[in-house]
């Protein structure tokens, strides 16, 4: 099936009428845009365009529920709120969704018919199709993917873990997944993104988020990307925030060691747009790069009200002949006056063939603000690690010790106690510290 | 328990000890004094297994093994003790955890299995009554914020853990008020016992009023070239280090 024909099909499926349009408006902005190659500059150093199957396969494909899938389902804390997808295909006998008042959790496919109104007003608006290549394909393309509506003044302490597992067995695969959460004024909620491959091949995933902060509104994101390897994840978060409103992403992204030949690809496009006064935007990455995995986060915070304050802290540790990217923007519009903005983005280097290009842009169009950016790449402080040694610990433990302590800090910054948690116990297992 | 003979040692091309000699005998306590510059810290950071010092020559036992060819961490475990002139800090570690790993370490070089929580909280809760530690500091992490005085007690407190049979006090005393110093030594005093030595560096004798040595040695240009008992630091603190200058200016 070609493309064209691929889209018509989807199409025929969603019955509003705005939406099939914006679609189509997508999908005529992708034919033009395609998949971005090294020579642009926002994929300068993210060559997709080769490690993207060329028979690329936009069908979902629904399949069984393998081992792999209920290992790993009851692995997980006993979460209040479970919502699991395979290869994009919303899974409602695997998923926990209780009645909890204010607050709706469901498929983007039933909200397109049950929160009409609420979902054409919002669905497509916080992304640029004209410019970003996957969002637009994601937008032409996008079968399901979840739907969060808190109502005002609602505040949900239970995080809402949302699983997206691949199990396909077709090696061209480019499943298409999408959320959409508006928290209404003065309301809030925690969620979690977890990706992961769960089949025995390479899968390649293409992910949108649009996420919407009311006036004191408040919401903490965690995206989890905890196996990258022999996976292509393009990862696109884009949030709005309103005045007094709190909007918090983590991404954290491990790559545990390659079984094929694959590539390990994550790109992670996270953007906070703050368009009311006294708002705020805590954007924060933790990274590990293993074997030939590439990590690539482009951030942009957008400063557009005044008196607003952001936070990015970025830290990855890189091994084998991993590589990471940080590209990190901070724009400053003319009417964000008293804007704070700061920036850090920090690396550890493993080994002698791990490498990171670090890149911050920052913007400024305001004459009264503070904005401020930080990069550092090293190796372990070797002081620290002497410290370490002369009490007894081997060299090999110490920087584990140090190494843990490094990314501890982006994890100390998760709300959600029960994911710090298992986020906390992911890196002791990664790093084998056993306190 | 330590014999040093005829050590050399030098960093980033310059040789700061020259045929360095001590022995040091179970129990007892040596302090090491002398101006600045003349190769106190290189003993201490030498003897702790510090990579950045280049051993040139020479030979270092240590309870009849050889402590050069040790690692810092093998040298640890084996007993050895260096309470840091500046501990280093390490934000993102508790002082718990550190010291869980550190004594774990030890134990597991003595073959033994790990302690377990219970004995362990109770081990931490002694040794921290011996320096005055307050109970916060296990939760917080290692030296972080911590002022001149407390990082010093922490050294003593991770020494007390740790249970070494040689402990290396580089400058413990520097940078410390009275009354920190007085905990300190108090620390140190009742750490004292037949079998475990101390040397003990300083540039005052005023350390010495409270912990005091068996022998005092005096070190310039890289070697020691007086040696004494205690009437020696107050000679040195009433008379300065010209007259030591002034015997052996050969020596620079």
């Amino acid at each position: 099936m070609s493309l064209a024909e691929n889209i018509s099909k989807q199409f025929a499926e969603v019955s509003n009428s705005n939406v099939v349009e914006l679609r189509k408006n997508a999908f005529t902005a992708f034919e033009k845009l395609g998949i971005p190659s090294s020579r642009h500059e926002e994929w300068k150093y993210t060559n997709i365009k080769t490690k993207l199957n060329e028979q690329l396969s936009l069908t979902p494909v629904d399949s069984q529920v393998n081992a792999a899938v209920k290992n790993y389902i009851a692995s997980l804390p006993p979460y209040s709120f479970r919502i699991i997808f395979l290869n994009g295909v919303f899974h409602p006998e695997l998923s926990i969704v209780p009645d909890t008042k204010g607050l709706t959790v469901c498929s983007l496919r039933e909200a397109f018919g049950s929160h009409t109104t609420l979902v054409e007003k919002h669905f497509g608006k916080l992304i640029n199709y004209n410019e970003e290549h996957f969002a637009a394909l994601n937008t032409a393309f996008v079968n399901d993917g979840v739907f969060i509506h808190v109502q005002k003044n609602v505040t949900v302490n239970e995080p809402i873990y949302v699983q997206y597992f691949f199990t396909a067995s077709d090696i061209n695969a480019f499943t298409q997944t999408r959320s959409l959460a508006i928290v209404e004024e003065g309301a809030s909620i925690q969620i979690a993104e977890d990706f992961r491959n769960a089949s025995n091949i390479n899968v390649q995933y293409n992910h949108v988020s649009e996420v919407f902060v009311g006036k004191n509104a408040s919401i903490d994101i965690v995206k989890l990307q905890l196996e990258v390897s022999n996976a292509i994840g393009i990862h696109t978060l884009e949030s709005q925030v309103e005045r007094d409103g709190k909007f918090s992403a983590a991404t954290v992204t491990f790559s545990s060691p390659n079984t094929g030949t694959g590539s390990a690809i994550i790109r992670n496009n996270v953007t906070a747009r703050l368009i009311g006064e006294n708002s705020h935007a805590d954007l924060n990455g933790l990274y590990f790069g293993k074997e030939n995995a590439h990590i690539d986060n482009h951030i942009l915070v957008d400063h557009v009200a005044p008196n607003c304050t952001s936070n990015q802290l970025y830290k990855g540790v890189l091994s084998g002949d991993s590589t990471g990217v940080f590209n990190g923007k901070i724009f400053v519009k003319p009417d964000a006056q008293k804007t704070n903005a700061f920036q850090s983005s920090k690396a550890l280097l493993l080994s002698n063939d791990a490498s990171i290009n670090s890149k911050p842009q920052l913007e400024i169009f305001a004459d009264d603000v503070k904005c401020s950016h930080g990069a550092a790449v090293g190796q372990l402080d070797e002081n620290a690690l002497f410290y370490l040694r002369a009490r007894g610990i081997t060299k090999e433990e110490a920087t584990q010790i140090l190494t843990y302590a490094f990314a501890h800090e982006v994890i100390d910054h998760i709300h959600s106690k029960p994911i710090r948690q298992f986020l906390c116990d992911k890196l002791k297992d990664e790093l084998k510290v056993n306190f | 328990m330590l014999s040093i003979k005829n050590l050399n040692v030098g960093i980033a091309e310059k040789q700061i000890l020259k045929d360095f000699n001590l022995e040091i005998k179970p129990g007892e306590i040596h302090a090491i004094m002398g101006p600045n510059g003349t190769g106190k810290s290189t003993l201490a950071s030498t003897l702790a297994g510090k990579e950045d010092y280049e051993v040139l020559s020479g030979e270092v036992t240590f309870n009849g093994k050889n402590l050069l060819e040790m690692s810092a961490d093998e040298r640890a475990r084996e007993g050895v003790f260096l309470a840091f002139q500046y501990p280093v800090e390490i934000p993102g570690v508790s002082t718990t955890n550190f010291m869980k790993a550190a004594v774990n370490a030890k134990r597991k070089h003595q073959g033994l299995e790990p302690m377990d929580a219970k004995d362990f909280l109770k081990l931490m809760r002694e040794k921290m009554a011996l320096v005055e530690m307050n109970k916060e500091f296990t939760s917080r992490s290692v030296n972080e914020g911590f002022s001149g005085g407390e990082k010093k007690r922490n050294e003593i407190f991770q020494m007390a853990m740790l249970e070494p049979t040689l402990c290396l006090l580089d400058e413990t005393d520097s940078g410390l008020d009275i009354d920190a110093l007085r905990i300190v030594a108090n620390g140190v005093n009742k750490l004292r016992d037949d079998k475990r030595s101390f040397l003990v560096i300083t540039h005052y004798q005023r350390l010495l009023n409270y912990i005091v040595p068996d022998y005092v040695h005096v070190m310039y240009g890289g070697k020691i070239v007086k040696s004494g008992g205690k009437e020696l630091a107050l000679k040195l603190e009433e008379q300065g280090y010209d007259w030591i200058k002034e015997e052996n200016s050969e020596l620079v």
